[in-house]
């Protein structure tokens, strides 16, 4: 750490890719994280539900992140991860697995470098965003996970899966991706 | 730390012991006259007093005190048991409720002025029977106490007798004592180093007419009344030299009496005998023991039959009557107490669930052992994998069995909710269990606690009428209400009826319109209209009372037990009553189960639901997508195909298979790819997230490691009827 300042106001976020836009968890939510492999489909689940995971003993479900800020669903590839985490709701602590595209890396993120959500311009929608972090030049969506994987909504999600000519529909109108 | 254990445990024994003392108080009011129910209500009320004693809990101790005095009054008869007196206990009993919980959020010290002032009023309540019975009995336990000595003089009798602070101290030399250079009067004055000889008189009863008189013989007994702080040990030892010359008896002063029975109360619940019992308290001293052992063992020699030795000490006068009670019943107690630890062991629920999670591993890794040995064709392997299969699943069977207790203590919490509600709405109800050890998961009866709590509230609410009421409809003036339970196809089924005037259909169904549940014209059968009492928002009560009426109720019940995976069901007759019936899964941790396929995924069902397998071709089912009615040897069964229903994709297998289930009493058919068989299925949840889809309940861990899900029969079953019903009325 450079001076006292930097350690008291900088947390780690664990950054990952979703599609080709960069997000950062607050690490204190991450339990682990493991390749992807395994998951049991589940009949008639909410659209961004990918399936359920045998984790040590316990089923927890794999929330597809693609699915749920794009409308369409991730492609498995060798880099797909699952970030396992916790978060708490109505008093009550929910295990559940994020999908996501490629992991990062860990970075320190200094709160005077945080900027609030912008009002436009995002891609993905706006109550999912805890602020914009800037690490190495570069922005990092901060995510709200308490919003990302509200279970009230989550649940009451659409239980047919997104068709692929509504999924080229996504893709079309979210313009170039970047690389 | 391990004093907090202990205080966790005399909460937990305090709370049994509590319900216990309801549970007898209730009982008492039914057979008034039963002494051994009355012995035993003193008995809990004791135990509560002194185990709140051992820990400190002084607002427990102290309060009960009152409560004690009073029974043990009862208990010897002084005064009747009556129903002013019931009233005040069962008010004690909830005070001592309330205190016991403000202790253990630690606010009873000092009590809240509300509480406090419950508690004085109680204790003048207690008090005032208490004093009745001192005018009814004049002959209390004072005089009682203590028959004096046929031989001692008349003043000194009865310094004993109306129980003095003093010792009496009873001696009675022998005559060779100044034969062996012993002069009486020297112990005599040595007891005036100890404290004050109040009185002292001599005894010559021993004394031969003069003439035969020898004067190097000692005839002599004195009667002593002795003052002082001391300990009976402590005056045996003044006259440790003379013992083998003379023979003492040292009455302890009668307001040591009720010190001896305390200490005798207080003692730690270790084996011992009455002779033990006595000793530890200070009673008698070890050398009077064994004077009285040798008595009882000469007696033995003699004939047969040997004395007690409580009878020798009382008819030695070694201690009086009523301490050695006391020590029988702490004897008592003590086997009681070892008698019950012997038929019961207590449990940290924790430690259990712990276990039960370690079994259901073993019982996952077993599955994947044995899946492996069948694939390896290894035919020792297969047949060892067997046989350890089989001993998880007795494993299994015995962890899930420690979880099991009997629902009798769940419906007896009932009694008392009978008795103050038909009082206070003026009815006559009782209430009849049956079935009360039917043994159910632990955890089950803790959730469906509740639910009957409103059931049985209805029932004496809306259920019962008044006495006359009932009369004018040519019916008993005393209502019942019947709590049964009983085991049926792999679950419980509790059953609460009451005798009343049935669910009236019309009213039902005019309060549904009212309320929007339902439209004027709507169809509906009979079944469907004592359905809409579990809608939400529905109440037929036309005045709101404390208790029911509130528009909650029936649908937070059907909520509940859906959420134990149970169904909750209605049957009322017009003029015989109502009956609620409840059926719930036995265990809620790990169930066997019945395995198959469908498309890619492995689905399970609990197999006591199943009742057959029927397989078929393909093209029988042609032209009947969806949901319908199949024959069945002749009879009609709702099925599914449970592709469709999940809307699989890919071709189906030429060749499938129905899954007959059954779950209170409805049938209907689960059409499968394929069926995998038998599975010991360990349950876990699947958490919140899948909360809107009810065709799931749970998933379990394959031996693969992979993920199968466990289909909700109970719901699926109606969703079958429902969907079958719709396509039966187009055709």
């Amino acid at each position: 750490m450079d001076d006292l300042k930097t350690a008291e106001d900088a947390r780690k976020y664990l950054t990952f890719l979703i599609g080709s836009e960069k997000y950062g968890v607050d690490i204190v939510n991450v339990k682990e994280i493991i390749e992807y492999g395994q998951v049991t489909r589940v009949p008639l689940a909410p659209q961004s539900i990918r399936g359920v995971l045998n984790l040590r003993g316990s089923v927890v479900p794999i929330v597809d992140l693609s699915s749920r800020f794009y409308g369409y669903r991730s492609t498995i590839t060798r880099l797909s991860c699952i970030v396992g985490v916790e978060i708490e709701q109505r008093e009550e602590r929910i295990p559940i697995g994020l999908l996501i595209d490629a992991l990062h890396e860990v970075v320190d993120i200094q709160q005077e470098n945080t900027e609030q959500t912008p009002g436009f311009g995002a891609k993905i929608r706006t109550d999912f965003i805890q602020g914009i972090g800037k690490t190495h030049g570069r922005f990092v969506i901060l995510l709200n996970l308490d919003r990302v994987l509200d279970i009230e909504e989550l649940q009451a999600e659409d239980t047919g899966h997104v068709t692929a000519a509504r999924a080229a529909e996504r893709t079309s109108t979210r313009g170039t991706a970047r690389r | 730390m391990n004093l907090d254990r202990m205080k966790q445990t005399y909460f937990t024994e305090t709370t049994e012991v509590l319900s216990e003392m309801e549970h007898l108080l209730l009982e008492i009011e039914k057979a008034p006259e039963d002494e051994e129910l009355v012995n035993a209500l003193f008995r809990a009320v004791h135990t509560i007093k002194g185990s709140s004693g051992m820990f400190g809990v002084k607002s427990v101790e102290s309060f009960t005190h009152f409560a004690e005095n009073v029974l043990d009054r009862v208990r010897k008869k002084e005064i009747r048991l009556d129903d002013e007196l019931s009233a005040t206990l069962l008010a004690s009993h909830d005070h001592i409720t309330a205190l016991l919980e403000l202790h253990r959020q630690g606010a009873d010290d000092p009590l809240d002025a509300e509480t406090a002032a419950r508690g004085a009023d109680l204790v003048a309540r207690l008090e005032r029977h208490g004093s009745d019975a001192r005018q009814k009995a004049p002959a209390g336990t004072a005089v009682d106490a203590e028959a004096p000595r046929a031989d001692t003089e008349a003043g000194a009798a009865e310094s004993v007798g109306v129980g003095s602070v003093n010792w009496h101290i009873s001696l009675r030399f022998k005559r060779n004592v100044y034969q062996n250079g012993l002069d009486p009067f020297s112990f005599i004055n040595y007891l005036r180093g100890m404290g004050e000889i109040v009185n002292c008189v001599t005894v010559l009863d021993g004394m031969p007419p003069l003439e035969s008189m020898d004067p190097e013989l000692c005839y002599l007994g004195f009667e002593i009344d002795f003052n002082a702080e001391t300990t009976k040990e402590a005056i045996e030892n003044a006259f440790e030299f003379v013992r083998d010359d003379c023979q003492i008896r040292i009455i302890p002063p009668h307001s040591s009496i009720d010190l001896y029975k305390k200490l005798i109360q207080e003692l730690p619940e270790n084996p011992m005998n009455i002779g033990e019992i006595l000793i530890e308290s200070g009673t008698i001293t070890r050398a009077e023991l064994d004077a009285v052992l040798a008595i009882q063992s000469e007696a033995v020699a003699g004939d047969g039959e040997p004395p007690r030795i409580g009878e020798i000490i009382v008819e030695q006068k070694i201690a009086p009557r009523e301490v050695v009670e006391a020590a029988l019943e702490k004897q008592k107690q003590i086997r009681a107490v070892e008698e019950k630890n012997k038929r019961s062991m207590r449990i940290d629920g924790e430690k259990l669930d712990q276990l039960i999670n370690f079994v259901g591993e073993l019982v996952t890794a077993g599955e994947n052992v044995k899946q492996l040995a069948a694939q390896n064709g290894d035919g020792d392997l297969m047949e060892s994998a067997d046989r350890m299969s089989r001993l998880i699943e007795e494993i299994r069977e015995g962890a899930m069995n420690m979880r099991m207790v009997q629902i009798g203590e769940t419906f007896r919490k009932f009694e008392r909710v009978v008795r103050d509600l038909s009082r206070e709405q003026g009815k006559e109800i009782d209430l009849v269990i049956s079935g009360a050890d039917t043994e159910l998961d632990k955890t089950i009866t803790e959730k469906i606690s509740d639910p009957l709590m409103h059931i049985v509230r209805n029932a004496i609410d809306h259920g019962i009428g008044t006495p006359d009421a009932r009369r004018a409809q040519g019916r008993p003036a005393r209502g019942v209400i019947r709590l049964h339970a009983y085991h049926e196809t792999g679950s419980i089924v509790i059953e609460v009826s009451d005798d009343g005037g049935g669910l009236n259909r019309e009213r039902i169904r005019a309060k549904a319109v009212e309320r929007g549940l339902v439209t004027a014209g709507q169809q509906l059968s009979e079944t469907e209209i004592l359905q809409l009492i579990f809608k939400p928002g529905f109440s037929t009560a036309e005045k709101v009372t404390n208790i029911s009426g509130r528009g909650v109720g029936m649908d937070v019940v059907k909520r509940n037990i859906e959420s134990l995976r149970g169904v909750v069901d209605v049957e009322s007759e017009d003029g015989v009553g109502t009956t609620v019936r409840i059926q719930l899964p036995l265990t809620i941790a790990i169930i066997d189960g019945f395995m198959f396929r469908v498309g890619e995924l492995t689905h399970v069902v609990p197999l006591d639901m199943v009742v057959e397998c029927v397989e078929f071709a393909r093209e029988d089912f042609e032209g009947m997508e969806g949901g319908s009615f199949m024959n069945l040897r002749g009879s009609v069964l709702p099925f599914l195909s449970l592709r469709d229903f999940f809307r699989e994709e890919g071709e189906p297998p030429a060749r499938g298979n129905v899954i007959v289930v059954e779950y209170a009493r409805k049938k209907a058919g689960l059409v499968v790819d394929k069926l995998v068989g038998k599975f010991q299925t360990v349950i876990k949840p699947m958490g919140k997230v899948f909360g809107n889809m009810h065709w799931l309940s749970g998933s379990t861990i394959m031996g693969t490691g992979e993920v199968a899900y466990i289909l909700d029969v109970p719901r699926m079953i109606m969703t079958i009827e429902s969907l079958a019903e719709k396509e039966g009325a187009t055709v």
